[in-house]
């Protein structure tokens, strides 16, 4: 009878044991076990909301204004008939005076309150009447652009010079202390003499920054034509037939080297043509466009001769190679989120340069990726004389196919003298509104 | 002594039978547990991966992606491209062979004669398959999935033909309820189908607005041997959504198919000849190309070799057209054989009509179906993103 009674009591204890525990185990609904995220349904009504900028007009609104009605509207529409809402604007407060940090505006809502469970997503909209703005960091030094009205451009199909000179002062004004449209070859004349051409104080020739928007031609000014007052500057009436002109692009290395400027080359092979539609009117450059003078393989030669400080000789063998699609490198590409700019970072190169040996050049800047063994598609070459840690001129030649994108030239020079960008700060008062939303579920289990 | 022993017999008896049955209590109870746990595993992995979905860019034009994901890289959030929504093979519309290319293909499809066809097994630009974006998930074996895409705003129209115009009812509806006061816009094409080929006249344009119904009604001019088509965008409180109305018919008419997404090739067919030759005929079409621009404004794009015939039999030929954009849009195909004709609307990117998509399992018969859902935008236009998740390994239940 004992054990009985034993036996009675552990079965006591093991129904209390379980009345104990099913007390703790409460099951939960099926909707807890599988619940809607109604904080990133929230999310995601309110981002939807704004994808037009709508949300953000409706928030700025005077609260009897009937947009809000039409903001109730696209929220009942846009949400599952068992989901209500309630939706929210404050006002941000920022002047710092202590006072509450949002202030009510206005609700909407489809409900009373917001049913069995609920969750809640905030955003945060902008007044159209706010702008964001930036103040570059000034890069020292002129910016001159040539936008000669007297040359004529190759390889820059589609476009002219002269618009790729506006687009390119559009994209890098802001970062130079003074930039300058070289209007005709005498202007450029003058530059290549030394002489400011635009009277302003800030203007400085020395290290300067020359973009030639011409492509493969190069602007020459008259005087630098056969017979005239600086032929012998100009021309080398020893060259092979035509190609006289190298002579020229020798000078244009010699002064690159004496001023420090930075010479940029936007597209193809650089000097390969020089260009005057004056003095060259009744010539052309063997492909059936007057004004305009092919120097070929040598012109670049001479260049690199003058910059160097060699004695000018005729040289015309190729230092160029083509090597397909070449890719940006990884320095400029972290620039383009910098300064928000994005050309593809996919070209095609077939004007590669191998030009690092014989004229002291060092690369500044890698545009591209080298392809190709010694073959640069794109860079900036620093000349450095032997001994000496001065930077004496500077060649950035990109060496894509036809048609340009200017964008690289101006990506370029950015990632190579990297000026900073200074956000404009932020203190306007009423300019930013939080809208909060909360969802809540109705109906079912 | 005998008293002891049936004493000992029967508490043990009644012990042993105690411990079954509470052990049974307690199993239950723990099982139970377990399942919910199970349940809330599915409904944590559900939202994880409608959001893997939604926020990764993924499904290239070409080649084969390398993860899944749908998001438009030119934008952030939950901004869908609309090039990945047309490679996801459709999982409702029944798959349509077309005999003289030799392939299959998906079939999204609105309703008969509106369809978006991509081919199924074309190299190029191929659909993503289910087992496909299982594997890409890294989810074989271990859940099933369905991703359905709905448009938030859905037009339901209607049209009225009479001797001199035609009379469209627009029903204008959201997820939740009517979109009352939307402002529409309302684009109409007369296409004339007198002459060598149809030819699309200058599109009629007006606007109106829903009442508390999300009821409008407009009216447009048409004479006899003309037909139309109608396209129309609705928009409130940042909400907008398109629709549109080709009249139906039972002539025949030009079929597109989706040739190559990268290359912007469309193949026209002969209705005959799908899918396999039934008839022979020969209609002339002339194709022409809109899209819906940042405000919803209707665009045309003008077409190069915009005009052909496509004859249906063993002879005949089928035609290609080039969509001249790179903005997603629809292209239109206004048909006719001289004495009937249509238009043959193909949405260049899901989110140019409104088209919904299905993709992935059916939910029929899962033990536990965990669902939840997003708000996305697609070619600027609301769609409501729901993935239903269900997991592969076996949940058991006891008791």
């Amino acid at each position: 009878m004992m054990r009985s009674v034993e036996i009675l009591l552990v079965i006591i204890i093991l129904t209390g044991a379980f009345i104990i525990a099913s007390s703790f185990a409460v099951l939960p609904e099926p909707r807890q076990a599988s619940p809607v995220n109604l904080r990133r349904l929230a999310l995601t009504t309110l981002q939807m909301l704004d994808s037009n900028h709508e949300l953000s007009k409706v928030a700025f609104s005077a609260v009897d204004d009937p947009v809000w009605s039409e903001l109730q509207v696209a929220l009942s529409a846009s949400l599952p008939p068992d989901v209500i809402y309630n939706l929210t604007v404050y006002e941000v407060d920022s002047s710092g005076s202590g006072a509450a940090l949002y202030q009510y505006v206005k609700h909407v809502s489809n409900a009373e309150s917001l049913g069995v469970s609920s969750d809640a997503s905030s955003y945060f909209v902008a007044s159209s009447n706010v702008t964001f703005t930036f103040t570059p960091e000034k890069i020292g030094g002129t910016l001159y652009i040539l936008n000669c009205s007297d040359a004529n451009g190759w390889w820059i199909t589609g476009y002219t010079a002269q618009s790729l000179a506006e687009d390119l002062y559009k994209l890098l004004s802001p970062y130079f202390v003074k930039t300058i449209m070289v209007q005709s070859t005498t202007q450029l004349r003058q530059l290549i003499d030394g002489v400011k051409i635009s009277g302003a104080p800030e203007e400085s020739v020395e290290n300067a920054v020359i973009i030639n928007t011409f492509g493969e031609s190069v602007s020459m000014p008259e005087e630098y034509y056969q017979g005239h007052s600086r032929s012998s500057e100009g021309y080398d009436a020893s060259a092979p037939s035509g190609y006289g002109y190298v002579k020229y692009c020798y000078t244009l290395g010699q002064k690159t080297r004496e001023h420090n400027w930075t010479w940029a080359s936007i597209v193809g092979y650089p000097f390969y043509y020089v260009s005057n539609t004056g003095v060259f009117a009744g010539e052309q450059n063997n492909w059936g466009i007057y004004g305009m003078r092919m120097t070929s393989q040598g012109g670049v030669r001479a260049f690199l001769q003058g910059l160097d400080n060699q004695q000018y000789q005729y040289n015309d063998s190729g230092v160029i190679s083509s090597v397909g699609v070449v890719t940006l490198n990884e320095t400029v590409v972290n620039y383009c989120n910098y300064y928000g700019i994005y050309p593809s970072s996919y070209q095609t190169s077939t004007r590669a340069l191998s030009i690092l040996s014989g004229y002291n050049l060092t690369v500044g800047l890698y545009v591209f990726n080298p392809a190709d063994g010694n073959y640069l598609p794109g860079a900036i070459y620093n000349h450095v004389f032997s001994g000496s840690t001065n930077i004496t001129g500077s060649l950035l030649a990109l060496g894509l196919t036809r048609t340009p994108d200017i964008r690289i030239t101006a990506i370029s020079l950015l990632s190579y003298y990297r000026p900073a960008l200074y956000p404009s700060k932020y203190v306007a008062n009423e300019t930013s509104r939080l809208v909060v939303l909360q969802l809540g579920l109705v109906g079912g289990v | 002594m005998a008293g002891a022993t049936i004493d000992h017999l029967v508490s043990l008896t009644i012990f042993l039978a105690a411990m079954l049955l509470f052990i049974g209590f307690f199993n239950q109870m723990i099982q139970t547990a377990v399942v919910y746990q199970q349940h809330r595993a599915t409904a944590t992995k559900c939202s994880d991966l409608l959001d893997t979905m939604l926020l990764n860019p993924g499904i290239p034009k070409i080649g084969e992606p390398s993860v899944f994901g749908l998001q438009d890289t030119e934008f952030t959030q939950y901004t869908l491209n609309s090039s990945s929504l047309m490679r996801l093979n459709s999982s409702t519309g029944t798959p349509i062979y077309y005999e003289k290319t030799g392939t299959m293909y998906s079939n999204v499809t609105v309703g008969f004669g509106n369809s978006l066809l991509m081919p199924i097994n074309n190299s190029l630009c191929k659909v993503v398959n289910y087992s496909s974006a299982l594997n890409l998930l890294r989810i074989n074996g271990a859940y099933g999935f369905q991703l359905t895409l709905t448009p938030v705003v859905t037009f339901d129209i209607e049209a009225e033909r009479s001797d001199d115009n035609v009379e469209l009812r627009i029903d204008v509806r959201g997820v939740g309820f009517p979109l009352a006061n939307a402002h529409v816009s309302c684009y109409f094409l007369p296409v004339s189908l007198s002459g060598d080929y149809p030819d699309f006249l200058p599109a009629q344009a007006t606007e109106v607005s829903t009442n508390e119904a999300g009821n409008a009604t407009v009216t447009f001019p048409l004479e006899e041997g003309y037909t139309y088509v109608f396209l129309a965008s609705a928009q409130v409180g940042g909400l907008a959504g398109v629709g549109f109305y080709v009249p139906p018919s039972d002539n025949p008419r030009v079929i597109p198919f989706v040739d190559d997404l990268s290359a912007k090739s469309v193949v026209l067919a002969h209705s005959y000849d799908v899918p396999n030759t039934a008839g022979s005929g020969t209609l002339a079409y002339n194709a022409t190309f809109v899209f819906w621009n940042e405000h919803f404004g209707l665009q045309t794009v003008a077409m190069a070799d915009s005009t052909g015939t496509v004859t249906s039999g063993a002879g005949g030929n089928f035609s290609f057209v080039t969509i001249p954009s790179g903005n997603p849009g629809v292209l239109l195909v206004a048909y006719g054989n001289g004495a009937a004709g249509g238009v043959a609307v193909l949405p260049w990117g899901v989110g140019s009509l409104g088209f919904p998509v299905v993709f992935g399992g059916s939910t029929a018969g899962r033990e536990w179906v965990a669902t939840d859902m997003r708000q996305v935008i697609v070619n600027g236009v609301a769609y409501q993103a729901k993935l239903s998740l269900w997991s592969l390994q076996g949940v058991q239940v006891v008791g």
